[in-house]
């Protein structure tokens, strides 16, 4: 699912005056609910994580006034999939393969982590900007830890 | 097996030493002439075959070449690891050919060997020497349903695969440094360099390169690698038939692989630490500008190298580059 269907479902809940939407399947999640007053509060939107990144998105705008909901995107987590050492460049010689504000698409890799002589190419899996690098390079990582920020587009 | 790899076994196997064209007809359902065109081609590839008219054919020597089909009919029936066996003269890193294959769905248990490899990689963009015809230069292609953080227990399982292999084929006693270099009096014959391709939770594909230095001469290393590499000819004092070496490795990185995934990398994992000499050794580690120095104390579970420091507290190394100190 990706924003535009997601904009596709927000326009159906306003046209039939829906209030709330959830769906789940396999390991996504996602909830949509409209303020009852115009203006209301800000709803909240929430994604788990579906292959290697997680994605947060914020509605504001009441569902009865005039203008239509706004998406304000927030970043996308680029995470470790395995403990490891982080390495932000091919080989100590090469730069980085990238770095804030290297347009990424999914298929970028962004960085190496390493366990045991196992070299695990990490790609983007979304397109967009890299906005953060969260770890510096041959420092350890953890399973799940972010490892870059993406602003997606 | 191809018409080659029946034409050599039938050469091979044959009591006498030699067999007719007639028989050889006749086991192989093909023409005469299909046999002697065959034959012909064989002898191109450097395969010593005699053709006398009253005993037929005999093989007089093997090129030490890799040949797919030579290699495959020395493998188990059923086994996974060599089902799809491709030979190239001459490529980059065949860890670049099989990850093509990889994204083109290819089946796990295919694998790539070259001759010669003109851009041979080790770790972090290091070269891997990969003179033609004087190693074993090759490529496994795995899809294990294993989550990406147990990857490293294929590091585990074909680092002890290819040392047992490298042991039992050439009587030399073959030795372990964490994780999966594997040496002879304390010098580097051979390495493997595994690649992996995952999301979060799956593994799409594992890459696992072998390097393994056979009949390579001391004029093949630069001088510098003299005191720290060797291959199994000069440890032998005479070279090694390849082909029967490649299938060696491959039987036994099949078993095991196949433990692995039946659930018992522990019994693997303890095969492989009996062999690993780097426990007790004095170690300098560099990971990117760090510099740790200790002992090896043990080996964690999942295999993670456990160092005391000389600051003494007990550090987990996962990556790195392992200099033993002498």
């Amino acid at each position: 699912m990706d924003i535009k269907d997601i904009k596709a479902i927000i326009d159906l809940m306003r046209k039939n005056s829906v209030s709330e939407f959830e769906l789940e399947k396999q390991d996504f999640k996602i909830r949509l609910k409209r303020g009852t007053n115009g203006g209301g509060t800000p709803t909240s939107l929430e994604e788990m994580p579906v292959v290697g990144y997680q994605q947060s998105v914020l509605l504001s705008g009441g569902a009865l006034s005039a203008q239509p909901p706004q998406l304000v995107i927030n970043e996308v987590d680029i995470k470790s999939p395995m403990i490891g050492t982080f390495y932000r460049a091919p080989s100590p010689e090469s730069g980085s393969y990238v770095e804030v504000g290297t347009e990424v698409t999914p298929d970028t890799v962004v960085c190496i982590i390493e366990a045991m002589k196992v070299m695990n190419e990490i790609k983007a899996e979304a397109k967009g900007v890299i906005t953060q690098v969260m770890v510096e390079n041959a420092k350890p990582v953890e399973f799940g830890q972010p490892l870059f920020k993406i602003r997606p587009n | 097996m191809s018409v080659d790899a029946q034409i050599l076994h039938a050469l091979r196997t044959s009591n006498s030493g030699s067999i007719s064209g007639a028989d050889l007809s006749q086991k192989l359902g093909i023409s005469r002439a299909a046999i002697w065109s065959r034959i012909e081609e064989l002898r191109e590839l450097g395969y010593d075959i005699e053709a006398s008219p009253h005993q037929g054919y005999r093989l007089l020597s093997a090129p030490d070449v890799l040949h797919a089909d030579d290699l495959g009919w020395r493998l188990e029936e059923n086994q996974k690891i060599g089902r799809d066996i491709r030979v190239f003269e001459q490529t980059t890193s065949t860890n670049d050919v099989i990850e093509k294959l990889a994204r083109d769905g290819v089946k796990e248990g295919a694998v790539v060997f070259a001759e010669a490899q003109t851009a041979g990689r080790g770790r972090l963009g290091r070269t891997w020497m990969s003179p033609a015809r004087k190693g074993l230069w090759f490529s496994v292609l795995l899809r294990p349903s294993l989550t990406p953080q147990a990857a490293t227990q294929l590091t585990v399982a074909s680092a002890a695969a290819l040392r047992n292999a490298i042991e039992s084929h050439t009587g030399l006693k073959a030795e372990i440094k964490w994780p999966n270099d594997i040496l002879i009096s304390g010098k580097k014959v051979a390495g493997i360099l595994t690649e992996l391709s995952a999301e979060l939770d799956r593994i799409k594909y594992i890459l696992v390169g072998v390097g393994v230095d056979v009949n390579l001469n001391p004029s093949d290393f630069p001088p510098e690698l003299r005191t720290q590499a060797t291959s199994l000819k000069i440890e032998l004092g005479k070279p090694i038939v390849r082909v029967e070496l490649a299938a060696a490795i491959l039987r036994e990185l099949d078993r095991e692989y196949a433990r692995i995934l039946a659930g018992e990398f522990s019994a693997v994992a303890d095969e492989w630490e009996k062999h690993c000499t780097t426990i007790g050794q004095r170690l300098v580690i560099h990971l990117g500008d760090r510099r740790i120095c200790g002992r090896a104390e043990s080996l964690g579970e999942d295999g993670a190298l456990l160092l005391r420091t000389d600051h003494g507290h007990l550090e987990r190394i996962v990556a790195g580059d392992v200099r033993i100190e002498k």
